[in-house]
């Protein structure tokens, strides 16, 4: 977003390294789940088995993509919002809309936290039905999204703060699930990507 | 006083620009302060828990298939089969654009991918033929909402999951009420285009007819699949998904070759992305309902419409009003989400199916797609279709309009929906 | 003031378990004189069972009744109540749950956060099918069986021949319907009120399995008790238990005169009771090295001595 400073910092290529990352694992996840599902369906007519765990663990894969992908649609704006109220404000007001909400954010994710991390304790030693894994392992979900969450809500409000945004990055909302994404800065494109495939 | 605190703090954090999906937990954390009963662990634990359903599973896999569909060429096939059926009369690309939005809803659960593939395919051929761009457009989008009527449908899995209810009943209770909002459209088409003054496309040869059906073969056999493993138990709706997106996924790389194996990557980080905001949303209104059910928010509301209960259509019709005017501005996963835990125990007290309230809601919050000022299916074919929204604004009501009759006539007709509904489960 | 304290359960009303936490919730009321109350929330409306138990051992619910076994997470030893046919009647279910095994399972949930109060019951699984009538042990091969998704049910329905075809519970009655599966295994009471006779011909008197239920309690909730309040909530739950399981027999007996009107039902001859036990054997000795030998030949050798002493 930023092309204006010109080298790229070795900090932001860690952050967009890590972004990319959790996309891969995203789509990894999914991939899992496909393979896990299906393939009790198909076991199930083709041989009368079936993959005992594929419930559970599909379960608990589909719950790690939920919450690194909902990190993924927080640093690229692509989570639902209504913005018809805060387009209505001048700037300066925009900006006090954006730093209120980005410290209710910060709260949230501090109470994710703390609230994940008593979960992910209390469940070191209990094991999952069918798996027998961990189920520290479900609540850990809880630390890193709200880890990340917070260090990118942080990020937000410091910006927000020492006026580093732009006027059009003072709203972070999109009204529909449908334009979010890198490359939905223009009106057509991210309908095009529909077409192509890009969208659901 | 839970009402004013839920709707107050919802709906403040909402106006400061706060995601819905935030503004939820928001809420949960104002509510626990109102309960007394403050404590981190009950927003992680509801938040994390509400994302893992076995049914939930059915929404990233029938992204996925859709995502397939659109980029493998699936859909482009099942929009030839109908121009090549109903292309050739009067105003017939009308028509084709409508049959073609029942059939591809038969293949897709979602609005959005259903009226961006329609609107790229169809706008182009409509506008050379003649018809008007904003009247095309508006057909368009109204078409593209009856997606998450017929089945599958994300709507219905996420409001099945919310209130409990049975996915597959709530999928084949949804087909002949997903037929009728075809029809209203061909009816209110027939009507605004009489005047057009278009060369129909020339009638294809039956050996035509028959190529073409023969190459989207493949494609139309998914829906068959679908309802059929549904209807006779053989998979729940869940395991459905998968093999529809399993099942395009060979057809489009393997029978078209129009989706090379490097594009499938992008394709599953594209689903996946979707599913994460529509599932993060699910995950984070589980706060919210858990505290509802909690303070027995349903119970003040049952005290608020005592008057009504006693009628269940008058009860009905101040639901769907109330739908109405909250789809206008919100889209339809977050109605869904904030409006079924409320709801739900409302429509049971006062005795109406649940199945049945179920497709009225959904058909509802659908609409919600098409009506100003926030609608996500208007931005998508205004944005595919290159009219401003205040253009397709003007396309689209005498279809909104259709729309909104078909919903009221369920309203006035129970029998309309149920009459089917015990049809196709038999 | 007042303390409420919530109830978490997946049940709805109208089943013995439902009527049992509501007694429960009316005898802590009275015995308190109204100063503890207790809010019931039934058909898992504050979230499924293991999300309970974590909630429990959290502090944000303070009750739950659930089928014990599901606790094997926190200690596994709870899994011997899912071995097959481990009971021959109630009486003998009783006797052991209300026993020392009780009691040395329920000492292993303190330090898991958790107090275990009194055990109610669920009843005897039994199986039903469509295809024909099971009077002997070959009759289950090769039926399609829906059982639980945890790994003795699934053994367990194998090992008698069947194909266990693990399914959850909301999508039971449309696999039966459309036939996808061929039979089922429940409770008595859990047929009529699921409707599974409408879509079911047969039902064989197999009680190869007893599900005991818990009522448990958040241990950060029992620890702010005074010991009186304790005594009230204990002794609650122990009457709530000894009603809840008179509704279950009662309720288990009209099930069966209304079933016998509806499917063909079969008693199994001692000597087909014997060859099921011999073919469940492999899975029992699977599970034992799992849990740890020593506990399960105590709870073997409790029963003995209860069945002894009739
Ligand atoms: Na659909
Ligand atoms: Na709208």
């Amino acid at each position: 977003m930023s092309s204006s400073e010109a080298p790229v910092s070795v900090v932001t290529k860690i952050v967009d390294g890590y972004f990319r990352f959790l996309k891969f694992v995203i789509a990894l996840c999914l991939a899992i789940m496909v393979v896990l599902v299906f393939g009790n369906v198909f076991l199930r007519y083709a041989f009368n088995s079936g993959i005992s765990v594929s419930e559970e663990v599909s379960r608990w894969f589909f719950v790690w993509m939920t919450f690194l992908g909902a990190l993924v649609a927080m640093r690229e704006h692509g989570h639902l919002g209504v913005d018809a109220f805060v387009m209505r404000l001048s700037p300066f007001g925009k900006r006090v809309c954006l730093i209120l909400g980005q410290t209710l954010i910060a709260y949230v994710c501090w109470l994710l936290l703390v609230g994940s991390w008593d979960q992910t304790v209390i469940n070191l030693d209990v094991k999952a039905p069918t798996s027998g894994w961990s189920m520290a392992w479900f609540y850990g979900t809880g630390i890193v999204f709200a880890v990340t969450g917070g260090l990118i809500t942080l990020h937000n409000l410091y910006r927000a703060l020492f006026c580093k945004l732009g006027e059009h990055e003072l709203v972070q909302v999109k009204e529909s699930e449908e334009i979010h994404g890198e490359h939905a800065n223009t009106q057509g494109e991210p309908a095009l990507r529909a077409v192509a495939g890009g969208k659901h | 006083m839970t009402i004013t605190i839920f709707l107050g703090s919802l709906l403040g954090a909402m106006a400061l620009g706060v995601p819905i999906a935030f503004a939820l937990l928001i809420c949960g954390v104002a509510l626990m302060y109102h309960l007394d009963m403050f404590d981190a662990q009950i927003i992680a634990q509801n938040v994390i828990n509400g994302a893992d359903s076995f049914p939930l599973m059915a929404v990233p896999f029938f992204l996925l298939a859709g995502e397939i569909m659109n980029a493998g060429g699936l859909s482009k096939r099942i929009v030839n089969i109908a121009l090549a059926m109903v292309g050739h009369v009067h105003g017939g690309l009308g028509y084709v654009a409508i049959l073609a939005s029942c059939l591809l809803a038969s293949l897709s659960g979602s609005a959005v991918a259903d009226s961006a593939a329609l609107a790229a395919l169809l706008v182009p051929m409509m506008t050379a033929a003649g018809h008007n761009k904003e009247r095309s457009c508006g057909l368009i989008a109204a078409g593209g909402i009856i997606a998450p009527i017929i089945p599958p449908s994300i709507g219905f899995v996420i409001f099945g999951v919310a209130s409990g209810l049975s996915i597959s009943k709530l999928f084949l209770a949804g087909i002949f009420p997903g037929l009728l909002m075809g029809i209203g459209l061909a009816i209110a088409w027939t009507i605004v285009a009489r005047r057009d003054d278009v060369k129909p496309l020339p009638r294809k040869s039956a050996k035509e007819i028959v190529a073409t059906i023969v190459d989207g073969a493949w494609a139309m056999m998914l829906p068959v699949i679908i309802i059929v493993g549904l209807k006779f138990g053989v998979f729940t709706p869940t395991e459905a998904a998968v093999v529809a997106a399993v099942y395009s996924l060979i057809i489009a790389v393997f029978v078209y070759k129009e989706l090379k194996p490097k594009d499938v990557y992008a394709v599953f980080v594209q689903a996946a992305t979707t599913t994460a905001v529509v599932m993060f949303l699910v995950a984070a209104a589980m706060v919210s309902a858990w505290l509802i059910t909690v303070a027995d928010l349903p119970g003040e509301l049952i005290a608020l419409l005592e008057p009504f209960m006693d009628n269940p259509t008058l009860l009905l019709i101040v639901i769907m009003l109330v739908v109405v005017a909250v789809g206008t501005a919100m889209d339809m996963t977050p109605t869904i989400l904030i409006l079924t835990p409320v709801l739900m125990p409302v429509v049971k007290q006062a005795g109406i199916d649940p199945i049945y309230f179920g497709v009225l809601f959904i058909m509802n919050n659908a609409i919600g797609l098409i009506t100003p000022p926030v609608g996500t299916v208007l931005n998508v074919v205004a944005g595919v279709g290159k009219i401003s929204i205040s253009d397709l604004m003007r396309g689209v009501w005498p279809f909104l309009m259709a729309q909104l009759a078909v919903l009221f006539a369920l309203v006035a007709f129970p029998v309309l929906v149920t009459g089917p509904a015990k049809w196709f489960a038999s | 003031a007042a303390r409420d304290l919530k109830l978490a359960m997946q049940t709805n009303p109208g089943t013995a378990q439902y009527d049992g936490v509501e007694k429960f919730a009316a005898l802590v009321k009275e015995k308190s004189g109204g100063s503890l109350t207790v809010k019931i929330f039934g058909g898992g409306a504050l979230g499924g069972d293991l999300q309970v138990v974590s909630s429990l051992q959290g502090g944000t619910v303070e009750l739950s009744q659930m089928n014990a076994s599901l606790l094997n997470g926190l200690a596994k030893e709870f899994s011997v109540l899912d071995f097959p046919f481990l009971f021959d009647n109630e009486k003998e279910a009783h006797a052991i749950m209300d026993g020392p095994i009780g009691k040395k399972l329920m000492d292993k949930l303190p330090e898991k956060g958790i107090v275990g109060l009194a055990y109610p019951e669920l009843g005897f699984r039994h199986i039903s099918n469509n295809k024909r009538a099971v009077k002997k042990v070959e009759d289950l091969a090769g039926l399609k069986i829906r059982v639980i998704q945890t790994p003795v049910y699934v053994d367990m329905m194998n090992a008698l021949g069947a194909n266990a075809t693990p399914l959850p519970f909301p999508e039971v009655y449309n696999a039966l319907e459309q036939k996808a599966v061929d039979g089922a295994t429940n409770p008595l009471v859990t047929i009529p009120v699921m409707k599974f006779d409408e879509v079911q011909k047969y039902l064989t008197l197999t009680r190869h399995q007893y599900n005991p239920q818990i009522i448990i309690m958040s241990k950060k909730a029992w620890d702010k008790l005074t010991p009186a309040e304790q005594k009230i909530i204990q002794e609650s739950a122990n009457e709530a238990r000894d009603f809840e399981r008179q509704v279950s027999a009662k309720k288990n007996a009209e099930a069966l005169e209304y079933l016998k009107k509806k499917l063909e039902v079969t008693e199994l001859s001692a000597e087909e009771m014997a060859k099921m036990r011999e073919k469940v054997k492999p899975v029992i000795e699977k599970y034992t090295k799992e849990l740890g030998e020593p506990f399960v030949k105590e709870v073997y050798a409790e029963v003995a001595k209860v069945r002894g002493a009739k």
